[in-house]
């Protein structure tokens, strides 16, 4: 992660901004080289769009599920069952 | 039902034998613990009220008999009751009242909840960057709801999640202020106001139950409202409290009123009522306006008391409105000093609970014989 990007997230974090902390690690994901380090900063991504109701978080867990990183169905839309197909899963 | 406790029997005797619960009650932790499952638990007890949460997603969380809760509307427009604590590790979800915009997310590990309570998320669970694990089933690890019934805006909850249904429940005061089954209008900022007693809970509850101190603690009632004009009420196990036949409507200069709850009898045009609904609610009706108190005890020998008002319609006069908070919040404060007069009492030795006046008493005995038998029955049960 280039330091003007490490900086910017420090920055979000500690005033809690809540949508550039979603841009700034989808960022940071679609730069790394490494799939571990997006599927990480992928998650965060999709964390704080979820906790901001961001429609970001729809595409950033299709991303997430096609990676093989978060279970399969239903879509990220709050307030549905949590995912009961277990695509995906690590175990 | 049998008593085994003999003081708990003599609370239940008749009123003019009768003694009232022993001072441990009003100043034991461990007597407010069991009355926490006895009292509070088994029934249908008030929270806060619906109107503190305007909006979907206000958020505020409460802390309720020592238990963390969160109170919500959530996503579907319903008022929801959860524990306010995340499933992995038990951390605390929402530490301020704020508006949840999508989800919860625990500020621990960012573990994600629907306003509905479901787990939607759960990041690196199964390592870093993987979210889901075959062992974590998310469908089961929500957040745990409190059963919970919106009244009168006030948000009653059933800890045990075994009482009967609220209505049934609650069936004969829903009858007995049936003319009031309408829309309530909570009167804004300017009608809600909380005072702290340096009591316990129910002496809060004691107090408002019963006529008898009308006229020596409320001296100001006294031009129109004489004791004479007051009639107890008693419901065996649900409430007491104490009706007037004079309620007299606050006017301004202009003689302008709050407009009336539509369709009312007759009996309400100088009539009003106000009771103790047990376990922790005081709520009072009149043609044109309504109040509901809400006890949050904390510990045995405090109180919170939420006070709000509510109107027959959305806009009334904001000067009225004002003027009528102002008054029933001295009435309210000219009440303390004898919650925290009698808590100061209960450290005497030689109280016995005390009598109970056989015509002026009859409602505060009421309320001791349905917590005494509600204690006993608990007892019996444990045994």
């Amino acid at each position: 992660m280039s330091r003007t990007l490490d900086s910017a997230l420090s920055a979000a974090h500690a005033t809690g901004d809540l949508d550039a902390l979603v841009g700034l690690y989808h960022r940071a994901a679609t730069d790394a080289n490494a799939e571990d380090a997006a599927g990480f900063y992928l998650t965060h991504a999709y964390i704080f769009a979820l906790e901001r109701g961001d429609p970001r978080a729809e595409a950033l867990r299709d991303h997430l599920v096609f990676l093989g990183r978060e279970s399969g169905p239903p879509a990220p839309g709050l307030d549905q069952p949590a995912a009961g197909a277990m695509g995906g899963v690590r175990t | 039902m049998t008593v085994i406790d003999p003081i708990l029997a003599d609370v239940q005797k008749p009123t003019s034998q009768a003694r009232g619960l022993p001072n441990a009650h009003y100043t034991d932790a461990s007597a407010f613990a069991e009355e926490r499952d006895a009292l509070f638990g088994a029934g249908w007890a008030g929270l806060a009220v619906a109107s503190e949460v305007p909006q979907i997603g206000d958020a505020i969380p409460i802390t309720f008999l020592d238990m963390p809760l969160l109170l919500i509307r959530s996503r579907d427009n319903a008022v929801r009751v959860f524990q306010n604590i995340c499933r992995h590790r038990g951390m605390i979800l929402v530490e301020a009242p704020r508006r949840i915009e999508g989800a919860i997310r625990c500020p621990y590990h960012s573990w994600c909840y629907s306003t509905q309570g479901q787990l939607v998320a759960t990041p690196h669970v199964g390592g870093p960057g993987y979210n889901s694990h075959a062992d974590l089933d998310r469908t089961t690890l929500g957040l745990i709801e409190v059963r919970s019934h919106v009244w009168r805006d006030v948000v009653w909850i059933n800890l045990s999640g075994h009482a009967p249904d609220f209505e049934a429940a609650m069936a004969d005061v829903i009858a007995r202020w049936g003319d009031f089954e309408q829309p309530v209008h909570h009167g804004g900022a300017d009608s809600r106001f909380s005072l702290t007693v340096e009591g316990n809970w129910k002496l809060a509850i004691e107090n408002y139950c019963e006529s008898y101190h009308l006229p020596w603690v409320h001296p100001g009632l006294n031009s129109y409202s004489r004791l004479e004009d007051h009639y107890n009420i008693e419901m065996d196990g649900l409430t007491s409290g104490q009706g007037t036949k004079v309620y007299r409507q606050l006017r301004d200069e202009a003689g302008t009123t709050f407009p009336d709850f539509p369709g009312l009898d007759a009996k309400w045009d100088a009539g009003a009522e106000y009771l103790s609904i047990y376990p922790n609610v005081l709520m009072g009706v009149h043609r044109d306006h309504a109040f509901a108190i809400i006890l949050r005890p904390d510990g045995p020998g405090r109180t919170h008391e939420h006070v709000h008002l509510y109107y027959a319609a959305e806009d009334t006069d904001d000067t009225l409105r004002r003027r009528n908070a102002a008054q029933w919040k001295e009435v309210f404060e000219e009440d303390i000093f004898v919650v925290e007069g009698m808590q100061l009492g209960r450290r005497a030795p030689g109280f016995d609970g005390g009598r109970f006046s056989p015509a002026m008493d009859g409602p505060t005995h009421c309320f001791h014989r349905w917590a005494a038998g509600r204690l006993a029955q608990a007892r019996t049960v444990e045994a």
